[in-house]
C-alpha cells in the first residue's frame, strides 16, 4: 500500500489533459503542477461539498450501525497511517509534500508502520454518488487495517473526512496538512482529535520582488483561469493587490481561451512582468495541468513570469516565494509520530507554520540578468549549475592536477630553457674574457721574450743609423754604404712591426668570427711568438707542419692561444733538464676528417693520478700556477668542438693531443706554400 | 801584445750584430763578430788586449755562462753586456761577476762607446798590473831561497845587523845578499824593495802557490 508516486496508479490519477508538446516545451513533464497546499480547500467549492457530506451522512451512519467495526488504537500491533489526498496523485506538490511525510514517519521493528494512500481525485471526481462510493470503498478496505491515524492533505480532504468522520473512523485522530489558514478561519471550529499546522502562503511578496528586480516595470500581467481552483487563486490574488508596490498597474488575463493568453504574454515590454498559478481550466473550458500551461506561457512570454509556487519553478518561471511542500509534509509526518507514540492530540505542541521561502530559477535569473548580488542569500537557488569541483570532484582534482602538473612542467622546460640560453651566453662571454685575461697574462709571463724581440731589431736600426751618421762624416762618397744600411733598417723595422703585429693579434680583444684556417698557419704563428721564450728558457722548439693543409673552422687566435699554452706548459715540464732533453716536437696530422696537433716533450711526463684532474680548473702541480692554463684550454678546444687530452708517451716526455673537426672538400685546395 | 785593442761582440742576431760592428768600426774600434759562445771560445785571439760585448740569450751556453767561465779561466777581458731585455737577477749576476757595464738595446751609442772605453782603459790597467806581477813573480823565482829570506826580513824592516844575528850569518854576507836580491829584482832603494814586497803579498795566495 506504500506506493511511490511512480506506481501505476499514481500514473492513473494523473490523466490532466496534457498540452501538445510544442508548447510545453520549457517544463519537464515529470512535474505537473499542484495545487496541493498552497492555500484553502481550492477545488470542490466548500458548499456542495458540505450538501454532499449531508446528503451522504445517512448512509455512513447506517454503515455504521451495521456494525463495521470501528477499530481500535492497539499499541502493540502494526500502527495504521491512513493518508487521504484531495487532488491527483502526481500533482508535484502531492509528490513532493508525500515524500516529506513518509520520510518524517518512523518505522521501525519494535513500532511498525503502515502507510497508506488515497485520494479523492478532486476536482475530476465528486459528487454524491462518487463520495458514497469512497466512502463504502474506504470503509471496506480498511475493515482489517483499521486506521490509527488519519492524515488529510488539503482541504478537500479534510472537508470530506470531517463530515464522514463518525461514519468512517470514529474518534480516530486527523491530520490535517497543507491547509491554509484562511480556509481554517472561514471553516467552523475544528473537532477535537483535529490537528495540523496551517500553512501560511501570500502572493504579493513574489509580485513585489519582481518590481525589484525588473525596476523599469510598472504592468503586472496576472494569468489565471476559470476552474474553482482558479478562481480562488485570483480571488486571493485581488485580496492582496492593496499591498503590491504602489503605481503598479494590474492587468488580470482571467477566463481567455489559453492560445490567446500565450499571444498576449508573447507582445509584452519590459514595462511588465508576468504572474501566474497556471490555468486548471481556460476560457474555452480546456481542462490542463497547470504547471504545462506555466511552462507554455514563460516560453511565450517576452516579459519575465513570476509565479507563488515552488512546484511551478524550474519550467520557465523566474521564481517566487512560497512554503516549502516538502517542509509542510514533514511537518504533519512528525504529528503522526507522536500520535503513534501514544501523545494525546489535544496535549502535541505543535510546530509553526512554515515561513515563505524564495526559491529561484538560476537559468531565468541568468536570462533576465538579474544581478546575483540582488538575489538573497536565504535563497533557495536552483539549476544553478554546481561548482564543477562538486560535481565532479574526483575529474576536477586528476583535471587541475593534470594541468598543474602540465604547466609546471612547461615552465620548469621554460625557464630551464631560459637559464640555460643565459647560461651559455654568460659562458661564452666569460669564457671570451676568460681567454682573452689568460692571453694577457701570458703575455705577461713572456715580456722578457716580447721586449728582446722587439728590441733587437730596434737596437739593430739605431746602430746603423748612428753608423750611417759617422759615414756621412766620413769626407768619401759612401752612398753605397749608407744605402746597404738603410736597407738594412727597412728590413729591422719590419721584424719589429711583424713582431707588434702578431702579439696584438693575439692580445687585441675581438669577437668570436669563426672561419677555415690552416693549423699549420697556426703552429707557424706560434712558433714565431714562442721563438724568443723558447731561446730564452733554452728549449728547443720544433713543429712539423702537415704536408698538407689542416683545415678546421673556428677562431685561430683561440687555438693559438690553446697552443701556447700547451706548449709553455711543456717548456715548463722540460725546465732544468739536460741540454738534450729541452725538446718540444709539435707536429700537425690529419686523419680521418679529424686535425690534430700534437705536443711532444721529453720531460718527466705527467704522474698517473694528476692526469684526470690536469684540465680541471684550479688544479695546478705547479708552486705558482694558477691552475687556469689547461682550464682555459680545454674550453677554447671544446667551443671548437675538438678536444684535448694528456698522455704519457712512450719513453719519456707527455704527449697533449689537440683535435679538432677537420674541413672537407678542400681537395683542390692550393697547396700550402713551403 | 799588440797595441790596438780589439773588441768582441757575441750576438746571435745577425742582423744587429752586421749594424753593431758598422758602428763600432765607423767609432774607430776594430770589432770582430761572433754568432754564438762556442764561436767566440774558438775563433777569439785571446792575446790581444780588448773587451767584449755580450748578449745574455745565446744559443747554446748564454752570454752569462761565458761571462762566468771566461773568469774562471783568469781571464781578464772586461765584459760589457748588451741584451734585448734584462732582468734584475740577470743584471745582478753579470755586475757580480765582474761586468763593466750592462746595456740593452736599442743602446745609444755614446753609452756604448763610454762603456766600452772604460773596459778598455781597465783591460790596459789589468794588464799593466799583471804585467808588473809577472815580472815580480819572476825576479822572485830567481831569488835562492836564503835571498828569499834576507827580503822577507828586509821588508820587515829590519837591519843588517839584525838580520845577520838572526839569520846567524856574517852582516857581510847579508850585504851582499841585498845587493843581489836588488838586483834580480831591479829596484835601486831598499824603500824600493819593500813596497816590491807589499806588492808581493799582496797578490793573490793562488797566484803565490801556483807560481
Amino acid at each position: 500500500m506504500d506506493e511511490t508516486p511512480e506506481s501505476p496508479r499514481a500514473r492513473l490519477f494523473a490523466e490532466g489533459r496534457r498540452l501538445p508538446a510544442s508548447a510545453a516545451r520549457v517544463g519537464t513533464p515529470t512535474r505537473g503542477p499542484g495545487e496541493w497546499s498552497q492555500r484553502g480547500p481550492p477545488l470542490l467549492p466548500v458548499a456542495p461539498s458540505t450538501r454532499v457530506v449531508a446528503r451522504l451522512a445517512s448512509a455512513w451512519v447506517i454503515a455504521a450501525l451495521l456494525g463495521v467495526a470501528a477499530p481500535a488504537p492497539a499499541a502493540e500491533r502494526v500502527g495504521n497511517v491512513l493518508v487521504l489526498y484531495s487532488y491527483p496523485w502526481r500533482l508535484p506538490i502531492n509528490v513532493e509534500g508525500d515524500r516529506g511525510l513518509h520520510e518524517a514517519i518512523r518505522t521501525s521493528a519494535e513500532r511498525p508502520v503502515l502507510v497508506c494512500d488515497e485520494t479523492l481525485d478532486a476536482p475530476r471526481f465528486g459528487g454524491p454518488a462518487y463520495e458514497a462510493v469512497v466512502v463504502k470503498y474506504l470503509r471496506e478496505k480498511y475493515v482489517a487495517k483499521a486506521p490509527d491515524v488519519l492524515v488529510a492533505v488539503g482541504d478537500v480532504a479534510l472537508d470530506f473526512l470531517l463530515t464522514r468522520r463518525t461514519l468512517l473512523f470514529p474518534g480516530v485522530p486527523i491530520v490535517y496538512a497543507g491547509v491554509d489558514q484562511k480556509t481554517l478561519q472561514s471553516m467552523p471550529p475544528l473537532p477535537a482529535g483535529v490537528i495540523g499546522v496551517p500553512i501560511d502562503h501570500t502572493y504579493y511578496p513574489t509580485i513585489n520582488l519582481a518590481f525589484r528586480w525588473h525596476p523599469r516595470a510598472h504592468r503586472l500581467v496576472a494569468v489565471t483561469g476559470t476552474s474553482e481552483v482558479d478562481r480562488r487563486i485570483e480571488a486571493q490574488l485581488r485580496a492582496e493587490l492593496p499591498r503590491v508596490k504602489p503605481g503598479v498597474t494590474v492587468e488580470l488575463l482571467a477566463g481567455l481561451p489559453l492560445d490567446e493568453i500565450l499571444r498576449r504574454v508573447a507582445g509584452l515590454g519590459q514595462d511588465a512582468v508576468v504572474w501566474t498559478a497556471g490555468v486548471f481550466r481556460d476560457g474555452a473550458n480546456q481542462s490542463f495541468v497547470p504547471r504545462d500551461v506555466v511552462a507554455a506561457i514563460a516560453a511565450a512570454s517576452t516579459a519575465p513570469v513570476y509565479t507563488s509556487f515552488d512546484t511551478l519553478i524550474g519550467n520557465g518561471t523566474v521564481g517566487g516565494y512560497s512554503p516549502s511542500i516538502y517542509g509542510i509534509g514533514r511537518q504533519a509526518g512528525e504529528i503522526v509520530n507522536d500520535l503513534l507514540d501514544g501523545g494525546a492530540p489535544g496535549t502535541l505542541r505543535l510546530p509553526r507554520p512554515l515561513p515563505q521561502r524564495l526559491v529561484v530559477d538560476w537559468r531565468q535569473a541568468r536570462r533576465w540578468e538579474i544581478p546575483e548580488n540582488a538575489i538573497p542569500s536565504e535563497a533557495v537557488v536552483k539549476f544553478k549549475p554546481p561548482p564543477l569541483l562538486e560535481a565532479y570532484p574526483n575529474d576536477v582534482l586528476v583535471a587541475v592536477l593534470v594541468a598543474l602538473l602540465q604547466t609546471a612542467l612547461i615552465g620548469w622546460l621554460v625557464v630551464e630553457h631560459h637559464r640555460r640560453r643565459r647560461a651559455e651566453a654568460v659562458r661564452e662571454v666569460q669564457s671570451l674574457e676568460l681567454a682573452h685575461a689568460s692571453r694577457l697574462a701570458v703575455a705577461g709571463e713572456l715580456t722578457a721574450s716580447i721586449a728582446h724581440e722587439i728590441n733587437q731589431p730596434l737596437g739593430a736600426i739605431l746602430s746603423n743609423a748612428d753608423a750611417a751618421d759617422l759615414i756621412l762624416e766620413s769626407p768619401n762618397d759612401r752612398r753605397d754604404e749608407i744605402r746597404t744600411i738603410l736597407a738594412d733598417i727597412r728590413r729591422d723595422d719590419r721584424r719589429a712591426s711583424e713582431v707588434v703585429r702578431q702579439w696584438r693579434g693575439l692580445l687585441a680583444k675581438h669577437a668570436l668570427e669563426p672561419r677555415a684556417f690552416d693549423l699549420n698557419g697556426v703552429v707557424r704563428d706560434v712558433e714565431s711568438l714562442l721563438r724568443a721564450e723558447a731561446r730564452r728558457r733554452g728549449v728547443a722548439l720544433r713543429i712539423q707542419p702537415a704536408p698538407t693543409p689542416a683545415e678546421t673552422v673556428g677562431d685561430p687566435v683561440q687555438i693559438q692561444q690553446a697552443l701556447i699554452n700547451v706548449v709553455l706548459n711543456a717548456m715548463d715540464a722540460v725546465a732544468g733538464l739536460p741540454d738534450d732533453r729541452r725538446t718540444i716536437t709539435v707536429p700537425v696530422e690529419c686523419v680521418d676528417g679529424r686535425v690534430t696537433i700534437l705536443v711532444r716533450d721529453r720531460g718527466h711526463g705527467i704522474a698517473p693520478a694528476d692526469l684526470p684532474r690536469l684540465f680541471e680548473p684550479f688544479f695546478s702541480t705547479k708552486s705558482g700556477g694558477m691552475g687556469l692554463g689547461l682550464a682555459i684550454t680545454r674550453t677554447l678546444v671544446e667551443s671548437h668542438g675538438g678536444r684535448i687530452w694528456a698522455e704519457n708517451g712512450p719513453g719519456e716526455g707527455a704527449r697533449f693531443h689537440i683535435e679538432l673537426p677537420a674541413v672537407r672538400g678542400h681537395d683542390d685546395a692550393p697547396p700550402e706554400p713551403a | 801584445m799588440s797595441a790596438t785593442p780589439l773588441v768582441h761582440v757575441v750576438d746571435d742576431d745577425e742582423s744587429f750584430r752586421t749594424a753593431l760592428l758598422r758602428l763600432l768600426r765607423e767609432a774607430g774600434f776594430e770589432a770582430r763578430g761572433y754568432g754564438s759562445a762556442g764561436e767566440f771560445l774558438l775563433r777569439a785571439p785571446v792575446e790581444r788586449p780588448g773587451c767584449l760585448v755580450l748578449d745574455l740569450r745565446l744559443p747554446g751556453p748564454s752570454g752569462l755562462e761565458l761571462h762566468e767561465a771566461l773568469r774562471a779561466r783568469g781571464s781578464t777581458l772586461p765584459v760589457v753586456f748588451l741584451t734585448g731585455h734584462a732582468d734584475v737577477p740577470a743584471v745582478v749576476r753579470a755586475m757580480k761577476g765582474g761586468a763593466v757595464e750592462f746595456l740593452t738595446k736599442p743602446v745609444e751609442r755614446e753609452a756604448l762607446f763610454e762603456a766600452l772605453r772604460r773596459a778598455l782603459e781597465r783591460e790596459t790597467r789589468q794588464r799593466t798590473a799583471s804585467g808588473e806581477a809577472a815580472a815580480l813573480l819572476a825576479g822572485w823565482k830567481t831569488l835562492t831561497p836564503r835571498e828569499r829570506e834576507v827580503l822577507e826580513l828586509i821588508a820587515a824592516g829590519k837591519h843588517n845587523k839584525q838580520i845577520a844575528c838572526e839569520l846567524g850569518i856574517a852582516e857581510r854576507t847579508v850585504k851582499l845578499y841585498r845587493a843581489n836580491t836588488m838586483a834580480k829584482l831591479g829596484v835601486g832603494s831598499a824603500a824600493e824593495l819593500g813596497r816590491m814586497v807589499e806588492r808581493l803579498r799582496h797578490l793573490s795566495e793562488e797566484m803565490l802557490t801556483s807560481a
